[in-house]
């Protein structure tokens, strides 16, 4: 079978091919996400070895019973495994619980048009997991590197850093590059900060966060689509903590594409002790280059102006969009996907690769079936079912393979 | 044996691949992700090993044939499972060919066919290093190293390094030729791959005997050396025939 009647002409190979250019967007989406993973599969696995300080502070700082009680518990060794299954199942439902009634609450303040004070909560606690966050955990790094830096200069730089960060993600004049890596910091921050909890909790709290975003986004009566629909009639856009994917210099007459995704809202008060919020924006259509069935303009391009015309009359499909069309992507989702991995990462590398592998596959799922089903879909259940999934698996089957395989010095 | 030396491991297993992923598939963002797809695809196949080995593991006898057993198995499994892989892979070019024509741009060159195998077979050989080497290194990086007893001359942490080293040439240049000669329906070409990929599992098997590594290693690296040379000669045919019948055109 001889394909060459196929082939194109590589003699007018001057033109670009598709390969070029396809699967930009998705690789633009992709990158942050890895680079999220990586930072706190790094962070967990240099500071796992958690020394007397890390674990005074950190019992300093929790200052809720019910995760902290369970980690003294630990500690102190007076756990079984069913109590520690216990205090998972009510931890985590707990949390369902708050973060519902606070999406509700979302929504309503929206209802009112209390947008403001929506913005400035956002700023409130984009500071707070900046400073307190980030000081504690670089507390943590200094003391297990051993970093000689002084009180006042130490200060001086959270300071910095942290009034920086929440006018990068709040000011629309910042350069993109900036809001992208504060956004990718805050999700690392916030990230480290639960893989601190204990095991069961964290599992238990990531397949009931995605089996809620699931309910949130998909059930009529869920908080998410109603702030959906409430801002697509009022085609104004959420306040809200989610990473944008514009290329950093944006070409002018650039492809448009309308293509966003969910993100979460994730407020913890007191019983948590952190605050981050993100907000949640639907995912109104896509399309993924490979799938054949998408009807959607795949590569047309659009000038400013028709972009603005596209949003108009689509009203009745999603939310007017950011001003440059590029693919948005909730923090909410950056920051579980890697909990998962650095969850993974507290055992061993191999169920971090295959994690970090099982989330890919379930965004790109994701991806796939937006472009087919041209509605909001969560971002969260596919990844972190395949996620835990292929995590057990490893755990159970692959691993005891692979390493008799290997200590035998067979590969193949 | 500290960082350095646990760096060292890594780049002897995977500094081939890191400079193909860099000069070639970084610039191509499609060849990135058809890299991530092919890793779990590997990565799934073994899984689905490992599960069915389950029950017989941990091996505890040193004869030959329970390994010999494995390894057939596996690398058989696995090239059943490179043709179901081809097929994606056609299916995945015509969706790509279809779309280039909706948007009025050249369908895929020879090049961009030879590239995507090239990302698919790098996608096998990262997932090998990955499982088979670097997920065991993380002892490498501490203060000690360790050895084998059937090996004793060389740190264990070398020996995987350059086994995966090995197997990541043969897997990345193994797909090129397998999809070349699936698509041009050569039984030479279709036959070498699999053989190649039984003929580097079973030298591994040499090292099972005590002192065997260090006749397992270098024949490794021929296998390897061979398979690469193969797929050059494939290449550079390929390449110049299709020059010849555009110009003759």
């Amino acid at each position: 079978m001889d394909d060459r009647s196929t082939d194109s002409d590589p003699v007018t190979a001057s033109e670009s091919s598709i390969l070029d250019t396809l699967g930009e967007d998705v690789i633009r989406i992709v990158s942050p996400v890895s680079l999220c993973m990586l930072l706190v599969v790094l962070l967990v696995s240099s500071l796992s070895s958690t020394n007397d300080l890390s674990s005074s502070i950190s019992s300093l700082f929790l200052s809720s019973p019910p995760t902290s009680f369970s980690s003294l518990n630990l500690l102190l060794g007076s756990d079984s495994t069913w109590e520690e299954i216990k205090s998972a199942l009510i931890t985590a439902l707990s949390f369902v619980v708050v973060v519902t009634l606070l999406t509700f609450l979302l929504v309503l303040l929206f209802y009112f048009r209390c947008t403001n004070f929506l913005r400035i909560y956002m700023g409130i606690s984009s500071l707070f997991v900046l400073s307190f966050l980030g000081g504690f955990i670089s507390l943590l790094l200094i003391s297990h590197f051993k970093v000689p830096i002084d009180p006042l200069t130490f200060g001086i730089l959270l300071f910095n850093l942290s009034v920086v960060g929440v006018f990068a993600v709040f000011m629309s004049k910042f350069p993109i590059s900036m809001n992208q890596g504060y956004l990718v910091a805050i999700g690392v921050l916030t990230a480290y900060w639960f893989t601190m909890l204990p095991e069961w909790t964290t599992w238990a709290l990531l397949i009931a966060m995605s089996l809620y975003d699931l309910a949130a986004v998909l059930l009529p009566v869920g908080p998410l689509r109603l702030l959906v629909e409430l801002a697509m009639s009022r085609n104004e856009e959420i306040p809200a903590l989610v990473y944008e994917a514009r290329p950093v210099d944006p070409q002018p007459g650039d492809r448009v594409r309308v293509w966003r995704e969910r993100t979460d809202v994730v407020r913890i008060e007191a019983t948590e002790n952190s605050t981050n919020s993100a907000n949640v924006q639907t995912i109104q259509e896509t399309r993924l280059a490979v799938s054949e069935e998408i009807t959607a303009p795949l590569i047309e391009p659009f000038p400013q102006t028709g972009d603005r015309h596209l949003n108009t009359e689509e009203e009745d499909d999603g939310i007017g969009l950011g001003s440059s069309g590029a693919i948005k992507l909730g923090l909410g989702d950056f920051i579980f996907y890697s909990v998962l991995v650095g969850r993974a990462a507290m055992y061993d590398y191999m169920t971090v690769y295959a994690c970090y592998l099982a989330i890919m596959a379930g965004l790109g799922v994701t991806l796939l079936l937006l472009a087919v089903y041209r509605k909001a879909l969560p971002a969260l259940p596919v990844s972190i079912m395949l996620g835990v999934v292929f995590y057990l698996l490893t755990r159970v089957l692959l691993e005891v393979f692979v390493v008799q395989c290997s200590s035998n010095l067979l590969m193949f | 044996m500290t960082v350095a030396s646990g760096v060292g491991y890594v780049l002897i297993a995977l500094g081939p691949a890191f400079s193909l992923f860099a000069s070639v598939i970084a610039k191509k963002p499609f060849l990135i992700l058809t890299l991530l797809s092919s890793t779990l695809f590997w990565l799934m196949s073994l899984i689905v090993l490992a599960g069915a080995w389950r029950a017989f593991l941990p091996v505890k006898s040193t004869e030959l044939w329970p390994y010999s057993i494995l390894i057939l198995t596996s690398v058989g499994f696995q090239e059943g499972i490179r043709i179901g892989f081809w097929r994606l892979f056609k299916k995945m070019e015509d969706m790509l060919n279809a779309f280039a024509d909706r948007v009025s741009k050249p369908r895929l060159f020879l090049t961009d066919k030879m590239l995507l195998a090239l990302a698919g077979g790098l996608g096998h050989g990262l997932a090998h290093a990955v499982f088979f080497c670097l997920s065991l290194l993380t002892p490498a990086f501490g203060p000690a190293t360790f050895y084998v007893d059937k090996c004793s001359n060389i740190p264990f942490f070398l020996i995987s390094a350059i086994i995966a080293l090995g197997f990541v040439i043969i897997h990345t240049f193994s797909m090129v030729i397998a999809f070349n000669g699936y698509t041009e329906g050569k039984r030479k070409d279709q036959i070498f791959v699999p053989f190649a990929h039984l003929i580097a599992a079973v030298i591994t098997l040499i090292n099972l005997v005590p002192g065997g590594c260090n006749v397992g290693l270098p024949l490794l690296c021929i296998m390897a050396g061979t398979t690469l040379y193969y797929s050059w000669q494939l290449v550079w045919r390929r390449l110049t025939e299709h020059q010849t019948t555009r110009s003759s055109d």
